[in-house]
């Protein structure tokens, strides 16, 4: 069976009927190592359409999962499940619970080590019989930017709960099992923020996703945030890993902020140092993140021009056919229509009416390292996204999120026929772009191939560039 | 990805019933068991595939018949139109599986097992109806369909799988308007099957609305054994589970009893 991966979480769909029989052949090892080769931060099995299990299916599945987590500090567990299969799991593990349980997918979205924080975000609703859990969940929510309310009371949690309104979800019948160690990892507006805690010493180095942060980097990222609020005390390696970060971001003309560190238990020549390497202190988020200004100074308004103007290479020009059929492939089974090429050129990016349009991009790295960027106009996006998406929509958030999709699968496609030429790469999280302006910011000055397409007399462009 | 064109195409495809085919169904319904094996006799493909089907340890038989009357005697009038009627929907599967890992025989054992459990659930509903028991046939057709459509597109269709839980009767859909199952009533209404297996077919992808209460049950009932079906590990391993989506609200309400009728006596 094959994993949907989604933000760097890979998620099993199996349906019907669970039992030792069936659960093997449901899930092998084999589908287990395609997935974690993805790159993912958690791996789930949903129950959604799981009408019936028994203890030695999902006993299966649970070993399957374990082993992994112990391998690789990946989180597992299992999610859309309802109440009455939560009684059931609860039941069969009640004393060895390692594992993570999500009532819904969209609540373990919300524990992933990778996430885009939602443009209107509302708080969370967070009740669990167990006090332990309880303060569990809303430390792992707080530490990922969320703002959890804790019922202390199951009479407290029925009254709240029928406010749906209210709460961006209601999040119960969940338990946190044994989460991975790496640097919780949130992505608001145009600003990357990660989240550390205790004391900073060398392991920060294991548990920080330098790829990621790399990657995040090519695709035009430039501000980044540490929440510091948790940290007691760090040692030198922290401050060389973070004097390290901030020059190798210099080219890119990256700011690396640090917030709410207090120096009470750290000496004060740390923050020093790390002033002169280029870090900026802050004493509270919204010190950065409610200062439109400042954040636009610092990067954060999407439209920093960054240094980056390393030149297309041969080998990328080389593989430009395999890109472009792939974005036209992909293109032409989403609309199920046909595309024509207008122009291919070499030059920046060049849009000449950017409004009513919407972009989305996607960085690859590896044997050969780019950044594709689509720009669409709203019906053409509308179109692409309606065989995703399975109706027509206006939301504009819908559409761009089945855009980061719908580059995702460009991209992985890429990544397929790349290759067969034996060239590996790996992809970063898409990116999506309300306002091609910020787009046009975030890339000028780099030199990559434009090709102006043309579906059902519509323009649609392809851009790729390092 | 599947294009219009393309569905059209398979539509046009879709060749008549064979005539000893409709002959042996024309005596079937008329109850003229004996008449219907002489004219099943009369073809040795036919023949040959009731031989080797009644005699699959599934039916229980604990002597091996030959005789195509002896078979369609202790078949049934209905069970035996069933039988010939997957016989017909089995020339319509391809010689070679690219898109599911099936063969002939894995694939006449599915339509075998769907046979049984839905002649156990038709007993368990006090349903005699010849018909009824029949349109268990054209559920598998199904899986021919989409054989035939997506085996070209499996890549396509992979890579959006990979990305979205979507499976392959949503997809056609979106792209054209029509289901896995309104391509299965398109085969039914070629071969002059009653409409009323196309109906409960249609129902049974728990996506269609119908309103005669009689079929909606049996539909859901349908739903369900096909989906306890494609757990089994044929079906898993043939790469079926997911091929339409389980609408597990649709069958909620006669899951317990489906419980206690199918999976308790297995």
């Amino acid at each position: 069976m094959r994993a949907v991966v989604k933000e760097r979480i890979g998620v099993f769909h199996p349906q019907g009927f669970l039992d030792g029989t069936t659960a093997p052949a449901l899930l092998t090892l084999e589908d287990i190592h395609a997935t974690e080769a993805l790159n993912i931060d958690m791996l789930l099995i949903s129950l959604k359409k799981v009408v019936f299990f028994n203890k030695n299916g999902l006993h299966v599945f649970i070993q399957l999962l374990e082993s992994l987590h112990k391998k690789s500090g990946i989180v597992v567990g299992l999610c859309d499940y309802d109440d009455k299969q939560f009684a059931t799991i609860m039941k069969l593990y009640a004393h060895n619970l390692n594992f993570s349980l999500f009532r819904t997918y969209k609540i373990a979205t919300l524990f992933s080590a990778t996430m885009k924080e939602p443009k209107n975000k509302k708080s969370l609703l967070v009740w669990h019989e167990e006090p332990s859990q309880r303060s569990a969940l809303a430390i792992e929510l707080f530490d990922r930017g969320h703002t959890p309310i804790v019922c202390q009371s199951k009479g407290e949690f029925t009254e709240k709960k029928n406010q749906t309104e209210l709460y961006e979800a209601i999040i119960y019948n969940t338990h946190i099992g044994l989460l991975g160690s790496k640097i919780a990892t949130r992505v608001t507006g145009n600003a990357i923020i990660y989240t550390v805690g205790g004391f900073l010493d060398a392991e920060i180095s294991s548990n920080f996703d330098f790829t990621y942060h790399a990657n995040s980097l090519n695709v035009g990222f430039t501000l980044f945030i540490f929440d510091t609020y948790k940290v007691v005390s760090m040692n030198i390696h922290a401050v060389n890993f973070f004097s390290k970060l901030a020059s190798s971001g210099a080219e890119y003309g990256a700011n690396i902020c640090i917030v709410g560190m207090t120096f009470e238990k750290t000496p004060v020549t740390f923050k020093n140092e790390l002033e002169d390497a280029g870090l900026i202190f802050f004493e509270n988020m919204d010190d950065i993140l409610k200062d439109k200004e400042l954040i636009k100074e610092l990067g954060g308004s999407g439209g920093t021009s960054n240094t980056n103007k390393r030149a297309l290479n041969k080998v990328l020009v080389n593989e430009l056919p395999r890109f472009i059929n792939a974005t036209v492939n992909t293109m032409e089974m989403m609309t199920n229509t046909k595309a024509e090429k207008q122009d291919v050129k070499v030059q920046e990016l060049k849009i000449d009416d950017t409004q009513g349009k919407l972009a989305s991009s996607i960085g690859f790295y590896g044997n050969i390292d780019g950044l594709v960027i689509l720009v669409f106009p709203l019906s053409i996006a509308k179109k692409s996204c309606e065989l995703l998406l399975g109706e027509e929509t206006e939301e504009i958030e819908d559409i761009l999120d089945t855009l980061a999709e719908f580059v995702n699968i460009i991209a992985g496609r890429v990544k397929s026929l790349l290759a067969e030429q034996n060239v590996s790469v790996d992809i970063t999280l898409p990116r999506t772009y309300e306002n091609v302006d910020d787009l046009l910011s975030t890339v000028e000055g780099r030199k990559g191939v434009q090709v102006n397409l043309s579906f059902e007399n519509e323009g649609f462009t392809f851009f790729l560039t390092r | 990805m599947v294009t219009q064109e393309e569905i059209d195409s398979y539509i046009n495809a879709i060749p008549p019933s064979p005539v000893t085919l409709k002959k042996v169904l024309a005596c079937l319904r008329e109850g003229e068991l004996s008449k219907a094996s002489q004219e099943a006799a009369e073809d040795p493909a036919l023949k040959l595939y009731l031989q080797n089907i009644v005699n699959k340890p599934i039916y229980g038989f604990k002597n091996a018949i030959k005789d195509i009357g002896q078979i369609f005697g202790v078949l049934g009038l209905a069970q035996a139109e069933q039988i010939v009627y997957n016989y017909m929907i089995s020339l319509l599967s391809p010689k070679k599986w690219e898109l599911f890992t099936l063969n002939e025989k894995k694939f006449s054992d599915i339509q075998d097992s769907l046979g049984i459990h839905w002649k156990k659930i038709l007993i368990h509903k006090g349903i005699e109806d010849k018909t009824i028991y029949s349109s268990i046939s054209l559920l598998p057709a199904s899986i021919i369909v989409c054989e035939a459509l997506f085996k070209s597109n499996k890549e396509n269709a992979n890579l959006l799988k990979a990305n979205k839980q979507i499976d392959y009767n949503t997809i056609l859909q979106r792209l054209s308007g029509m289901s896995l199952f309104d391509l299965c009533s398109e085969i039914a209404k070629a071969w002059e099957m009653p409409e009323v297996i196309s109906r409960v077919v249609l129902a049974s992808s728990g996506k269609v609305e119908e309103s005669d209460a009689n079929i909606i049950e049996l539909s859901k009932w349908m739903h369900l054994l096909f989906f306890y079906q494609l757990s089994q590990v044929v079906c898993i391993e043939a790469g079926l589970n997911d091929f339409i989506e389980f609408n597990i609200e649709y069958v909620q309400d006669i899951y317990d009893d489906f419980q206690d009728l199918i999976m308790d006596d297995n």
